[in-house]
């Protein structure tokens, strides 16, 4: 900021041209040359020139000095308007700067906080989309497990009921197959029911061999279910995936090829039902792939970090590229309207996240397709 | 603040005639002209104005040279009143060493009194000055218009705060002017003297220093120090 009401001597408020041109002036009036200097050479031969309480320049040059003192009081003369231009000039600049300073300043207040307004509205934008994305997933839960919830009540009431009947059913079968071989004997020698007896052993097995796969079925139905478990506790992911495997089988006639692999695992801590469900969903996809024909490969063992993993290969149809990354999206299917939800893959992924797992998913348009499973042997 | 140049003993102090639009400081100054009779004045400066108000400052320096070699100085400021102008004030009002608070008696005006007081406060602030720590004093002027608040009321007012007592002036005859500017001599000497050691160094005590910047009597000689 200028010192706007700074005293300046002549020298400074002029110019060299100026000081000379007043001197000449002065000069020509006077009859005799007069210079106007800042400094005098000798004080006792030159006039002060008195502005204000302070001397602002000297009149030198010979002459008497009344002559010098008028010229000194024209110059202070001069000097009080050329101050007062000076210091209004000053005071102006000061306070317009001042005042742009100010406006820059409340400008800058302005941009901030059109700057805070804005950082606001994004990051509510992106509150908002992440609630909208916890709804979402947690009304996708909540189907899920409310669907699966309904099923395991719906297959614990059926083996409930199923069981004993199937079990007396099982029984009498083998007695009766027993009794025949007794009647057989007891028959006189010349009968002619060879034929019929040896149909009436093959009808009993036969039935037989169809309630132990109900007996079977059942006891899957069970493990799928986890009726007999609390939510959470050690399971064995071998013997989820064999029940899968079985339940996957009940509905293929004839039987589909599986080859398995399993190595042994420890147990893990987990949810039976969610998880089995997990992995029949899996099976369940790779069934439909090889419906026209082929295989599927069903690997489990531990990796190198002592994770369990779990890899399910078909060599069916395969999933364009373009959609792989679409597969757990919820509703995303490729079937047929009406013979998919959509959800299979979704909800596998969902379970595995919830077990701290991760899941995989390749493809090959004609040549299958692999879902690989790893989940952790120790919740952390 | 006051500038001291140790090498010439020159002291130079500043005064602001503070208040709002027209109230008369611009008179109060004028009035100070005509009625001091310090050893040393100068011009007085009035820079520009527009239908009587105004526009920049008016300034007025006057002066001593004591015997025992202080070269004291004292510039004396008015402010523009219009509030449009408040750059300029807090422009004029810095480095101020004492504060003349020139407010209208008229009933209309304590308003504007009230709320120019308030932006003294505020410009001392921003200009780095505590308002109950600079000498400052207060007059009321136009007490020979009809319309005016009375003096007990005023007196009664200003009372609980650090600065009475208010001076009651009719500045455009010259009462109260000097009367003013006495008491704020005695309030800055009461502040310069620790600083400066006037009585120790320059044997100039506060009577001294209020007679030799507010002599009036014309008749009066070289100073008597």
């Amino acid at each position: 900021m200028l010192d706007f009401e700074q005293e300046a001597s002549l020298a400074e408020l002029l110019t060299p041209d100026q000081l000379e041109k007043l001197g000449n002036l002065l000069s020509e009036l006077a009859g005799c040359s007069l210079t106007v200097v800042e400094t005098p050479a000798t004080e006792g031969t030159a006039a002060p020139i008195e502005f204000n309480l302070d001397t602002v320049g000297w009149i030198q040059g010979p002459g008497p000095a009344n002559i010098k003192t008028a010229a000194a009081d024209i110059a202070a003369f001069l000097t009080y308007f050329i101050t007062k231009y000076r210091w209004a000039a000053n005071l102006h600049r000061n306070t317009t700067e001042e005042n742009y300073d100010e406006l820059q300043r409340q400008n800058d207040a302005l941009k901030r906080s059109e700057e805070r307004l804005q950082t606001l509205a994004d990051s509510l934008q992106e509150q908002v989309d992440q609630q909208v994305e916890i709804i979402r997933s947690t009304q996708q839960e909540l189907y899920e497990s409310a669907r699966l919830r309904a099923v395991g009540q719906l297959a614990a009431g059926v083996a409930h009921e199923i069981n004993n009947p199937i079990g007396f059913i099982k029984s009498n079968l083998s007695v009766a197959r027993d009794y025949v071989g007794e009647l057989a004997e007891a028959l006189p020698p010349d009968h002619r029911l060879d034929d019929t007896v040896e149909d009436f052993r093959a009808l009993l097995e036969e039935s037989l061999a169809g309630a132990q796969r109900i007996a079977a079925i059942v006891a899957d139905l069970k493990t799928f279910s986890s009726i007999d478990q609390a939510d959470y506790a050690e399971c064995s992911v071998n013997e989820l995936i064999q029940a899968a495997i079985h339940l996957v089988q009940t509905n293929q006639e004839p039987p589909l090829s599986i080859e398995t692999r399993l190595n042994p695992l420890p147990q893990i801590h987990g949810h039976a039902a969610r998880l089995s469900q997990a992995l029949y969903n899996v099976l369940d996809n790779a069934a439909k792939a090889i419906a026209e024909g082929g295989q599927i490969r069903i690997e489990s063992g531990l990796n190198e970090d002592g994770q369990i993993c779990v890899q399910v290969e078909d060599s069916g149809c395969g999933t364009p590229e373009h959609l792989q990354d679409q597969v757990f999206d919820p509703f995303f299917t490729t079937r047929a309207v009406g013979s998919g939800t959509g959800l299979g893959l979704s909800v596998t992924r969902d379970t595995i996240q919830a077990h701290h797992g991760q899941i995989s998913f390749k493809s090959s348009v004609g040549k299958g397709s692999l879902v690989r499973i790893m989940l952790p042997t120790s919740r952390k | 603040m006051a500038e001291f140049d140790e090498q010439q003993q020159k002291l130079v102090l500043k005064i602001v005639f503070y208040g709002p639009a027209l109230s008369g400081k611009t008179t109060n100054l004028m009035q100070l002209h005509s009625l001091l009779n310090p050893e040393r004045m100068g011009e007085l400066m009035v820079l520009e104005t527009k239908d009587d108000r105004t526009l920049f400052f008016d300034m007025l320096p006057i002066g001593f040279r004591s015997r025992s070699g202080l070269d004291l100085r004292i510039k004396m400021y008015t402010v523009p009143g219009q509030v449009q102008h408040d750059s300029t004030r807090k422009a004029v009002l810095s480095r101020a060493d004492g504060v003349v608070f020139v407010a209208d008696s008229q009933h209309a005006q304590q308003h504007n009194n009230a709320s120019t007081f308030e932006n003294l406060d505020q410009n001392l602030q921003k200009v780095g000055i505590d308002i109950e720590q600079v000498p400052l004093a207060i007059q009321f002027n136009k007490r020979d218009l009809s319309d005016v608040v009375g003096e007990d009321v005023l007196r009664e007012r200003w009372q609980p705060t650090p600065w009475p007592p208010v001076i009651m002036a009719t500045a455009i005859r010259g009462e109260g002017v000097l009367e003013t500017f006495q008491l704020l001599l005695r309030r800055l000497y009461a502040q310069l003297n620790p600083l400066y050691r006037l009585v120790e160094r320059f044997q100039i005590d506060e009577a001294t220093f209020v007679a030799l910047l507010s002599r009036a009597d014309k008749e009066v000689g070289h100073a008597g120090l």
